[in-house]
């Protein structure tokens, strides 16, 4: 659906260039969310823009079904747009236009006729649940009630593509969840392929389906939600999972690791939901003894870490381990922590 | 030798139609002038939404010239122009030539002001959403500032009512010709009085006219 290759952006400022983007390779799949997660200069937010051209590349390809987007036509680009929707942190709504105006916005540029345009706006006023507000302007709506309309301009020209540019970073948590919802609903509904750039980990625990983590410009990880919660690999990612998981054992417990048996337990795809932990001092000659840990959901799947010990024979210990492995990924814990 | 208000009342009627006339066109041929010039000032520029340094930096070394040539040096230095234009270099229709070279410009920085004040993230959206550039200037970048524009209009409305009362020199006629001719030169305080109390209503009802308006815009 959306296809980035090799594609680098540099920024010249007063002779220094800086590269925003850096030899970036993605490959966004049809109708899913996919989450694009840095801290603030990492880029995400000129990765988003080149997507529609909001930016150019300076070298590398951005590509749509196929199509070369540096390569269209000023007009083919406009056309192209309109099947890509926006949103953005500040909502950017126009200030002197009621919501019903503001979402009738993008289908008045394309020339739609009035009546059809009376009509979309209804509908997804509807979707949007803001159907009561139609004539507010935005300065007497919350900031929730505003991204609300930005989603429903956004969608107004039924687009294949919704592009996030911290939707939801100016909001509350409580706002927060329900924006996410909303996001989810578009994508199950529309089927539409959404692409959300965040700095909150729990953006993308929320409603990934993949993710790409970025620093200076380059992708550093990329792989499902479950991948890199499971087993992030780069620092920076380890401490984004931290920011929603802590998993950091405690200095307690890391006293002990040389003379015990201790394992990180890590559930995934859905795992957690079954005994397996009880069904292994069943079997085996083995004590499970929880001693730290933590259970989440990811996307609506239980997803933890938990430390445990083994206390028995180290035969049985290992019998267990080989039996368990079949079902969790367990990790023996180091003195270091990892 | 002292005439009374009274007396000189036809005199002062027509003396305020004649500033609200010279005000009134000149306001009108400045804005003709100086929004597009105000528009083209802000789209221009670096980063705008037809960036071109050339077109740019001519518009805005104009501009500046005219801005910094006091209106009484204009008033004569562009006397040829104003009678190549309307003919004669004396009268209302002679002191308009001038006030419009006086106000277009400033109209333009007014203008130019008021757009950049739009929110930048609004125009991006309205680019994201495959506007092109004439849509942008006017149905974003216009809209979103008219309520900015009224107001700043408004500022170069009295400015130009005060500009107006040096027209005098050129036999513009007006409420300032007026309070010199008689108020000044031959020492009638009342008229003066008089002139100045009627600038000073004028000056209120514009501000409140311009209030007014940019309340109303704020929501179209």
């Amino acid at each position: 659906m959306i296809r980035f290759d090799q594609v680098t952006k540099t920024f010249e400022h007063e002779g220094t260039s800086f590269k925003a983007v850096d030899q970036v390779d993605l490959d966004i799949q049809k109708g899913e969310i996919f989450g694009v997660i840095g801290f603030s200069g990492a880029g995400k937010s000129t990765l988003v823009r080149l997507v529609n051209q909001l930016e150019r590349p300076t070298s590398g390809q951005v590509k749509i079904d196929g199509q070369d987007m540096s390569r269209v036509s000023a007009s083919e680009l406009r056309n192209i747009r309109r099947d890509i929707g926006m949103i953005f942190q500040h909502f950017n709504l126009l200030e002197t236009k009621t919501v019903y105006h503001n979402i009738a916005f993008p289908l008045t540029l394309a020339g739609t006729p009035k009546r059809e345009v009376k009509k979309r706006v209804e509908e997804i006023l509807e979707f949007v649940g803001l159907t009561d507000r139609a004539n507010h302007y935005p300065d007497q709506l919350s900031g929730g009630q505003k991204q609300r309309v930005g989603i429903a301009r956004a969608l107004a020209t039924s687009p294949s593509i919704l592009l996030c540019d911290e939707a939801t970073s100016a909001l509350d948590p409580e706002t927060t969840k329900s924006i996410l919802k909303l996001l989810k609903k578009v994508r199950d509904e529309y089927n539409i392929t959404v692409l959300i750039i965040t700095h909150e980990m729990n953006v993308i625990k929320e409603i990934c389906d993949r993710v790409a983590v970025m620093e200076n410009g380059k992708v550093v990880e990329h792989g499902s939600i479950f991948d890199l919660f499971s087993q992030p690999k780069h620092p920076t990612t380890q401490k984004f999972v931290q920011t929603v998981m802590n998993d950091e054992i405690p200095e307690s417990i890391l006293k002990e690791v040389e003379a015990r048996h201790i394992y990180r337990v890590t559930f995934r795809d859905g795992s957690a939901s079954q005994p397996v932990l009880s069904n292994v001092a069943k079997h085996f000659n083995v004590e499970v003894n929880v001693l730290y840990g933590q259970i989440t959901e990811l996307q609506q799947t239980p997803f933890g870490n938990l430390i445990v010990e083994l206390q028995g024979e180290d035969e049985e210990i290992n019998n267990a381990l080989q039996h368990l492995e079949k079902q969790v990924i367990i990790q023996e814990v180091k003195a270091d922590g990892r | 030798m002292d005439v009374s208000v009274l007396e000189l009342w036809p005199r002062i009627v027509e003396a305020t139609n004649e500033t609200i006339l010279m005000v009134g066109i000149s306001l009108l041929l400045a804005c003709l002038i100086g929004i597009p010039l105000g528009i083209a000032l802000v789209v221009t520029r670096e980063n705008g939404l037809m960036e071109s340094g050339p077109v740019f930096n001519v518009l805005n070394v104009i501009v500046n010239i005219f801005r910094s040539i006091p209106f009484i040096i204009l008033l004569v230095a562009i006397l040829p122009i104003t009678r190549f234009i309307v003919g004669t270099s004396i009268g209302t229709a002679a002191a308009v030539v001038p006030l419009v070279f006086f106000s277009a410009p400033f109209v333009a920085r007014l203008v130019e002001s008021s757009l950049l004040e739009v929110n930048k993230g609004v125009v991006e959206a309205a680019q994201a959403m495959g506007a092109t550039n004439w849509q942008i200037i006017f149905r974003v970048l216009l809209p979103e500032a008219l309520s900015s524009i009224a107001l700043n209009l408004t500022i170069a409305t009295i400015g130009l009512v005060g500009a107006s009362a040096m027209a005098g020199f050129v036999g513009g006629g007006g409420l300032g010709d007026l309070a010199i001719s008689y108020g000044y030169q031959r020492f009638e305080t009342d008229i003066m009085i008089a002139t100045v109390v009627l600038l000073v209503v004028i000056v209120q009802i514009v501000q409140m006219i311009g209030n007014y308006l940019s309340k109303k815009l704020r929501r179209l």
